[in-house]
Parts: structure tokens; C-alpha cells; sequence
């Protein structure tokens, strides 16, 4: 753990600071983040038909199958983290072109589980 | 006398320092990723049990028990806390159960069978159906209630296997995900279905029973959740008046008293915009929220379960006395669907406030498996007054800091800082229906960056990897 301190018009502010191969963790009053770097799948940069993984976690449901043509809304995995369920859906019509996971597997943060092509 | 905790995280860390107090021998239990987590250290002994899932096993728990020659089992919260199979393997086995006979926890801790014996003694129910099995019998009980409504698990409590039903459209894909989770979390598929009061507190009352008097200790309201977890838990209510007050605890001690209650429990109930309550169910155990109680009374709720388990008879309630809140900081990102997080905790502090409480179960270098509950900490301050107390609350997060893993920190202060707060109108739907955005980062952020990175060497990728639990999974594996 470490400190900085900022000098802003004769004002000291000091900063919790930890810094990681993915970025820096600063901490402020009453919050923390990770501050450059990857940290969640909303900025992590996927290939434009991947479904990919919001949590850690374990895969209890492959609804997706291969060639098959799925529709906006159609559920292609279930995830399961800290005994709360989360169902993935297709973002947008398809075809299921790979599914890159398989029930009971452990899938990490940002894993590819689906790849989906956009129906013309 | 020697006492297994059959639990881990904060739950176990706060029944062993009451086990050190009392002078009494206590063995932790412990999974493979928990194998060097606090509750172990803070333990006299330590029993592995294996894989990540063991904390279910009621065999391996009991054996645990015999093999450390553990005379009695705390169950905390969760896990077999509410199992009466397990309470009942406890007695065959001659060790003490800590928590009341299995033949109360079925009677109470089967909701269709509490909500019998609550309507026996006259406190009323929220209407709805029970031993829902199949789809079509969801589908024809919801028409005769009528929408909206909701799904619960027969089996257990927590939010876990519980789903808001609108209209009948949603009804299969909700019926299929309550299923589902009431299996995975309970053992149990079965299901009810319950109207939907709205807008509602969710109120309960801490009970303490002997098997011949109950007594309550004031109420606790609970009604700020996120998918149906707790996040704020309050003392007094802000939103009811004394007679009400009045009223729900009676209704507690009835229903308790009827079922020859012997230990710690919590009443629950739905109260409605118009003051009606329903009594909800009863939960055999300790609450996560029972130290709010504790801060207003004075009473260490976990002793009082020890002296009641070794036949000793309860001791007059203690007075009440200004207010206390709770706070539950989770592993969670709230701007984004409150995702669960798991990873290393890189740095961590606490405040240090005589009126603020800190009950946690991680120190810095810990990882946060997503396995397990995200529930890090609760911090709980006590005030003269509300107002005190969210005050003290408020100062006690601001001087919090997690690095390493997103928290709902921030959300908890945008909570206490919010008007509807601040006027005591907390509903059970209060927190689902706001927009919630996360705060800016501090304006000089580039120069905090910038200095960080010349001064503070970078970790090397194996101490600072927060990409993935697994891997560390894969070492542990491979040293046992």
C-alpha cells in the first residue's frame, strides 16, 4: 500500500494508491476504482460477436448450440457467481457460429462463452 | 467446553471472539480457497474440509466435530444454519446445536407451516399459495391472486430463489430461474407465491426464547434492499408508530411462543402503506444484521444463544437505547446490475470511531472467492439520535478504503445522503426504482495517476494478478 499527496492551491489532499499490471487503484473518501486498464466488460475490447463473460464464475446452463439460429432476447448461457444466477441473452438475431464454454466449467471476467454472427 | 463454528467469513470471525471471551475452546472449519482466511487464525483449531462446497456437508461437519471433539456446533448464518437435517444429525451425534430443536426449525423454518401456526394465533398473513411445484399450478394459483406477485423458495430465505412476477407473461422464465436457484441454494425445488404489497417496509423482531418464555428485543427495519438483499438495516423504524411497534413485537412473541421457541430468532414481516402487517416467515438463526441490536441493547446476542443451548434460562430484555444502523459493504459493482466481484484485496482500512462497529471477515492480501457470499463487511454505527447515527455511519465509510475490488462503498453513501433517507421513507422498492450513477473521480486524478505510477513500483503479475481466482486455485492445488 501507498500514498500520494496532491498539492492543489495550498491544499493537501492524500490518495490511496495501488498500482497493478491492469492499472491503478486509487482510493478517494468513500470510494475506490481501478483507474486505467481493463476492469470490467464494459471496456474490455471484444470482437464485435463475442458474448462474453460479465462475472466470474461457473457456467450452469448452455442453452446456445452450434449452427443454431437464435433470435434478440433468446438465452445462450446461464452463469451462476456467489449463488446469484445470471442469464446471458443474445444482444442481437444470429446464428450461434461457437460456444466456447461447457456446463460446470469455471469462466473468468471478460471469457468468451458464445460467438454469435449477425443475421443480414 | 469446546464450540466448532460451522461457518466462515465475518459470521465466524464475530462467533469466535465472543468463543475467546467466554473462555471457550473453539475449531474453525475450512475449504481449500479458505485455507488461510481470518476465521482460522482467529480459531484455536482448524478442521479442512475440502473442496469449496463442504460448508454444506453435513456428514463431513459432524465428523469435524467428533474428530476435534467439539461438544457443540455454531451454525452462523446461511450455509446449514437453517438445515433441521443438520440439527437433527447434531443430536443423534450427541453434540449441541446451537440454534432451536429441528423439530422448531421445521415447523417455523417451512414457511407454509410458520404461516399455519402465525394464523392460528391471529397475526395475518399476506395471501397467496403455497407448494407450488409445476408451472401450470404457478400459472392457475397467480390468476386466483392476481399480479403483480411473487416467487419464493419454500426452503430458505436471503432473496435466493425469489423472483418479482408483473404479469402472466413473465411467469415461465420466472418460475424456471426460482427453480433453479431454490435447488442450487437450498436443496429444495419446491415453491410459493406470495401477493405483492407495495409500497412496503420490511420490519422484523429480534426474539429470544428459553422453550418455556420468549421475550422480544425491538424491531429492526430492513427495507432498503437490492435484488432482495439487505443492504441498510435500522433500529428503531423510522416509519411506524408506537402502537404498531407494539403490535409486531406481541405477534412475535405469539408465534414464537406457540412453536415453544428456544433460542435466537427473527420474526419477519411486510408492513403496509397503511400500517396492516403480514407476517412474513421465521428465521431459526441469527440474522447478518444482528448487531444493530446489540449496539442499541447492549447484548451479545451470540452468548445469549450459548447460555440458552447449555439450559440456562434468558435474563430479563435490556432497555433499548438511541439508534443504530448498519451498512453492508459488498463485493459488488452497483452502477452495473450490482455484478458480483471477486479478486485480491490489495489495500484496506477501517475507521476507528467508539461508536462505529466494523464486523468483517478479510484483511488486506485476502482474496474474495466467487464461491462465497460478497459480503465483506458491515460496518454499524450507534447515535443519541438518527441523525447521530448516519452521521457517524457516514464518516465511518468515508474513512473506509478497498482497493483491489469494486465495491458498493459509494452507493452506500449516496444512501445516507439521499433526502428519502433523510425523511425515513424506505421502502422495500425504494432502491430498485432509482437511477443510481456512479460519483467523478477527484478532479486532480492524472497527477494521483502519474505519481503513483513513478513512485510505487508496479506488482509483479503473480502477487497483483486480480485477473483470475482459478489461478490461484491451481497453486494451492499443486502444494497440497
Amino acid at each position: 500500500m501507498s500514498w500520494v499527496i496532491i498539492e492543489r492551491g495550498g491544499k493537501r489532499s492524500r490518495f490511496a494508491v495501488v498500482c497493478t499490471p491492469r492499472g491503478v487503484w486509487v482510493g478517494w473518501p468513500g470510494r475506490g476504482d481501478l483507474i486505467s486498464g481493463v476492469d470490467n466488460h464494459t471496456n474490455i475490447a471484444h470482437r464485435h460477436d463475442d458474448v462474453r463473460a460479465p462475472m466470474t464464475g461457473r457456467v450452469i446452463t448452455v442453452a446456445a448450440k452450434g449452427g443454431a439460429r437464435v433470435a434478440k432476447g433468446d438465452l445462450l448461457v446461464v452463469l451462476e457467481a456467489m449463488k446469484m444466477e445470471y442469464r446471458l441473452t443474445a444482444p442481437h438475431d444470429g446464428i450461434v457460429e461457437a460456444v466456447h464454454c461447457a456446463e460446470g466449467e469455471l469462466v473468468d471476467l471478460g471469457a468468451s462463452l458464445v460467438t454469435l454472427t449477425q443475421s443480414k | 467446553m469446546k464450540i466448532l463454528v460451522a461457518n466462515r467469513g465475518e459470521i465466524a470471525c464475530r462467533v469466535m471472539h465472543t468463543l475467546r471471551e467466554l473462555g471457550i475452546a473453539s475449531v474453525a472449519v475450512c475449504t481449500r480457497p479458505d485455507a488461510d482466511a481470518p476465521h482460522v487464525w482467529l480459531a484455536d483449531e482448524t478442521v479442512d474440509l475440502g473442496e469449496h462446497d463442504q460448508y454444506l456437508n453435513i456428514d463431513t461437519i459432524i465428523g469435524a466435530a467428533q474428530s476435534s471433539g467439539a461438544t457443540a456446533i455454531h451454525p452462523g448464518y446461511g450455509f446449514l444454519a437453517e438445515s433441521a437435517r443438520f440439527a437433527r444429525a447434531c443430536r443423534e451425534a450427541d453434540i449441541t446445536f446451537i440454534g432451536p430443536s429441528p423439530e422448531t426449525m421445521e415447523q417455523l423454518g417451512d414457511k407454509r407451516a410458520a404461516h399455519v401456526i402465525a394464523e392460528k394465533v391471529g397475526v395475518p398473513t399476506v395471501p397467496g399459495a403455497r407448494d407450488i411445484n409445476t408451472l401450470d399450478e404457478a400459472r392457475s394459483a397467480s390468476a386466483h391472486i392476481g399480479y403483480p406477485l411473487l416467487l419464493k423458495a419454500a426452503g430458505g430465505g436471503g432473496g435466493k430463489g425469489m423472483r418479482l412476477v408483473s404479469d402472466a407473461a413473465e411467469m415461465e422464465s420466472a418460475f424456471a430461474g426460482a427453480r433453479h436457484e431454490a435447488q442450487s441454494a437450498f436443496g429444495d425445488v419446491r415453491l410459493l407465491i406470495e401477493k405483492y404489497i407495495h409500497p412496503a417496509r420490511h420490519i422484523e423482531v429480534q426474539i429470544l426464547g428459553d422453550g418455556k418464555r420468549v421475550i422480544a428485543l425491538g424491531e429492526r427495519e430492513c427495507s432498503l434492499q437490492r435484488r432482495y438483499q439487505k443492504v441498510i438495516e435500522e433500529s428503531p423504524s423510522p416509519g411506524i408508530t408506537q402502537a404498531t411497534r407494539d403490535a409486531l413485537r406481541d405477534a412475535a412473541v405469539r408465534i414464537a411462543t406457540v412453536a415453544g421457541y428456544a433460542n435466537a430468532g427473527t420474526v419477519e414481516f411486510l408492513v403496509g402503506p397503511d400500517g396492516q402487517f403480514y407476517f412474513l416467515e421465521v428465521n431459526t438463526r441469527l440474522q447478518v444484521e444482528h448487531p444493530v441490536t446489540e449496539m442499541l441493547t447492549g447484548i451479545d446476542l451470540v452468548q445469549e444463544q450459548i447460555r440458552i443451548a447449555r439450559g440456562e434460562p434468558l435474563s430479563d430484555p435490556p432497555t433499548a437505547r438511541g439508534h443504530a444502523i448498519e451498512a453492508r459493504l459488498y463485493a459488488e459493482d452497483p452502477y452495473n446490475g450490482y455484478l458480483p466481484q471477486s479478486g485480491g484485496v490489495l489495500m484496506l482500512e477501517w475507521p476507528s470511531h467508539p461508536c462505529v462497529r466494523i464486523d468483517t471477515g478479510i484483511r488486506e492480501g485476502d482474496r474474495v472467492h466467487p464461491f462465497y457470499d460478497p459480503l465483506l463487511a458491515k460496518l454499524v454505527a450507534w447515535g443519541n439520535t438518527r441523525k447521530q447515527a448516519t452521521r457517524r455511519l457516514r464518516a465511518g465509510l468515508l474513512a473506509s478504503v478497498v482497493l483491489g475490488i469494486k465495491t458498493n462503498q459509494s452507493f452506500l453513501l449516496d444512501i445516507l445522503d439521499s433526502e428519502f433517507f433523510a425523511q425515513g421513507e424506505t421502502f422495500t422498492s425504494t432502491l430498485s426504482g432509482r437511477q443510481w450513477t456512479e460519483p467523478p473521480p477527484p478532479d486532480c486524478l492524472d497527477e494521483i495517476v502519474a505519481k503513483a505510477s513513478t513512485r510505487t513500483p508496479a506488482m509483479s503479475a503473480g502477487a497483483g494478478d486480480v485477473h483470475s481466482p482459478w489461478q490461484s486455485l491451481g497453486r494451492f492445488r499443486m502444494s497440497q
